[in-house]
């Protein structure tokens, strides 16, 4: 099984339009100045092409001064609106990185056992941090660490281990600390990863959504979404019985085919939503997959282009 | 070849084993275990090699990156025999990895990488059995140096099938410019001073005589309308099969988190001289695993089955773009005209 497709003609740039927008004040005297130039040109620029003089124009974003000339700083198209000039990137947003703030929920991956904290891949510009004193230490809420968990530490978390955490604070560099001293934070099993870019990933009041398909969502706010089993409210590890060998646990529990299935259905759902650059809330999610469903179709198809489509069509039809 | 460029947690890897292994299997994104995933294929994309091709798998969507993308182009280029060609031509291949690809990996373990495909790469298409008969120039003096060069822009699982993939439409789409051979012809009137010397010749031929050897000295380029000649022997290009081992299953077409979760792959390079011959050009078998011989005889014939059907639409898909070029070359020449 296998199919050959050619590569989707890449939007043309003749489709893409940018006009000089002007004040209605200004429309009288801005002929003069386009004959001068070509700014008004639809074209493209690349980093380090000079634009025009900087005695005539305002450099705006994506460009920079250089020697009395702007200069575009990004590959992109110009745009001018009266005396500023700026390049807007063709590619952008979509493809920033998580900036992070105190409080938002994050799904991250241990990347590096260090003394006393782990470094952790956020998805951000560096790694965060998690320390030992802000996770949930087996044997009690409020323990003082001993040494001899500093000499366990792979025990708790080990290098590629997912958790749920949130973020504590900044340290001076930037890199953000997280926490996990929550009965809701901690390592993740039972399901999968999906990580789409985080921009998508809208607030809500609860980043755990639980659809009634049987699966649990994490959407971390860094864009990394965690798929998983839906386990029972009074069946998660509780605070008073602190069990460490099951909050830290590697071993997955006996999932069934229909519950595995629902959990390929919806990490499609995400990535084919994702794709189209639709914003993720679990409302949108619900309908989407209520939507497959009465479709009837695979798993699978949902990757189809065609399909694909009109799954969005149809979410973006009722919202 | 055994690391894999990311890291999974002991959890996700065994929920895709035991996936794997469930009955019905189940895969993460919901595809059969002998499904690869959406290919797409594109020939002539590098203007100034001759023959270029850049092929995808599993790309999301229009704006999103995602998806195994390999470029390959070839490149010809002029060798004397004297400083290290080989008559008749060769071919070096080498493949690069974008470090964007890899983020994770440490600039060494990059270039490992690479070189290990590379050898793959190299070992199995620029192997004597697959040697194109029209890479010679001038005999016992020139020929042509094909490089193939595979760049790896990113990796989202099953890098060696579509590097082959993408290999093998830069072989089928390689033009080797046509020459001409110039000779050297002494005027006639210093020929018969040599003749004057009166030299004994010997009439049977020796093995040391040169006389037969062709006296041209250098070739040029005639200016005609295409790019050249195909080159020779261009459905003979062999596709590669990874089957990726978790038995007893094995499954095709991993994705990056099913490879760092699966043990054991197998290489498997196919050619299609012919419609109805096959002949298994390569072997490898990647990781730390072990396999038993009955196993891995049961699974070459398997891989054939799989490798065929990748040819077959592959070779159609490759013909497609072959006659897309030659209906735009047309319309641009009918512009023009």
């Amino acid at each position: 099984m296998i199919s050959f497709t050619s590569f989707p003609s890449e939007p043309g740039l003749v489709q893409i339009h940018e006009t000089t927008r002007h004040h209605p004040s200004v429309l009288d005297d801005m002929d003069v100045d386009d004959a001068g130039n070509d700014l008004s040109d639809k074209r493209l620029t690349y980093p380090g092409e000079t634009l025009t003089s900087s005695h005539a124009f305002m450099r705006g974003h994506g460009t920079y001064i250089e020697n009395e000339e702007v200069i575009a700083s990004v590959a992109g198209i110009v745009e001018r609106v009266n005396k500023l000039v700026t390049v807007r990137p063709l590619r952008t947003r979509l493809f920033v990185r998580y900036n992070p703030e105190i409080g938002d929920l994050v799904v991250g991956r241990i990347t590096e056992v260090q003394p006393r904290r782990w470094k952790v891949d956020a998805n951000g510009r560096q790694d965060a941090v998690l320390m030992l004193s802000s996770v949930n230490l087996p044997g009690g809420v409020q323990r003082r660490k001993l040494e001899s968990d500093e000499l366990q530490m792979r025990n708790f978390f080990e290098e590629g281990d997912l958790l749920v955490a949130e973020v504590q604070a900044f340290f001076s560099d930037g890199a953000m600390s997280l926490h996990t001293r929550s009965l809701r934070y901690g390592k993740l099993r039972n399901g999968q990863l999906v990580s789409i870019p985080p921009i998508l990933v809208r607030r809500l009041k609860s980043h755990f959504v639980s659809l009634p398909c049987g699966v649990d969502l994490i959407l971390g706010l860094n864009g990394y979404i965690w798929v998983s089993k839906h386990v029972k409210q009074n069946e998660q590890e509780g605070e008073e019985g602190f069990d460490a060998a099951a909050v830290y646990s590697n071993q997955n529990d006996e999932i069934d085919a229909s519950t595995r299935n629902a959990i390929g259905r919806v990490s499609n759902i995400i990535r084919v939503l994702a794709s189209r650059c639709v914003p993720l809330t679990d409302i949108i999610l619900l309908e989407a997959y209520d939507w497959t469903m009465e479709q009837d179709g695979g798993v699978n198809d949902l990757l189809q282009d065609d399909v694909s489509s009109a799954l969005v069509a149809a979410i973006q039809g009722r919202g | 070849m055994t690391q894999s460029s990311i890291s999974l947690s002991k959890a996700e890897k065994s929920y895709i084993q035991a996936g794997l292994l469930c009955d019905p299997p189940h895969r993460t994104d919901g595809r059969p275990l002998k499904a690869y995933r959406q290919v797409e294929l594109e020939t002539g994309v590098a203007h100034l090699a001759n023959g270029s091709a850049r092929v995808s798998i599993g790309r999301e969507g229009v704006n999103t990156g995602g998806g195994t993308e390999v470029v390959a182009a070839t490149k010809l280029e002029v060798e004397d025999l004297d400083d290290g060609g080989i008559e008749g031509g060769r071919i070096i291949c080498s493949v690069s990895c974008s470090p964007a690809a890899y983020p994770h990996l440490s600039s060494s373990a990059l270039e490992d990488l690479q070189q290990d495909m590379s050898i793959v790469l190299h070992q199995i298409l620029a192997h004597r059995t697959l040697h194109p008969t029209n890479l010679g120039i001038i005999r016992g003096k020139k020929s042509w140096l094909l490089h193939l060069d595979a760049i790896v822009l990113s990796d989202s699982g099953n890098a060696y099938d579509v590097m082959f993939m993408a290999a093998r439409a830069a072989l089928w789409d390689t033009k080797v410019p046509r020459t001409r051979s110039v000779e050297y012809r002494a005027p006639k009137g210093s020929k018969s001073a040599v003749e004057s010397e009166g030299m004994d010749i010997d009439p049977t031929v020796s093995g040391f005589d040169t006389r037969q050897l062709s006296k041209a000295t250098d070739f040029e380029l005639p200016d005609y309308w295409d790019e050249g000649e195909i080159l020779d022997g261009r459905e003979r290009w062999p596709i590669c099969v990874t089957l990726n081992l978790v038995p007893p299953v094995h499954y095709l077409d991993a994705t990056l988190q099913e490879e760092a979760a699966t043990h054991l792959r197998l290489l498997l390079a196919y050619s299609f001289p012919t419609s109805s011959t096959s002949t298994l050009q390569g072997v490898r078998l990647l990781g730390p695993g072990e396999l038993s011989f009955e196993a891995t005889k049961s699974l070459i014939r398997q891989g054939e089955k799989y490798a065929l059907e990748v040819f077959t639409s592959l070779e159609a898909k490759l013909r497609d773009e072959d006659f897309r070029r030659y209906q735009k070359a047309q319309a641009k020449f009918s512009r023009t005209r």
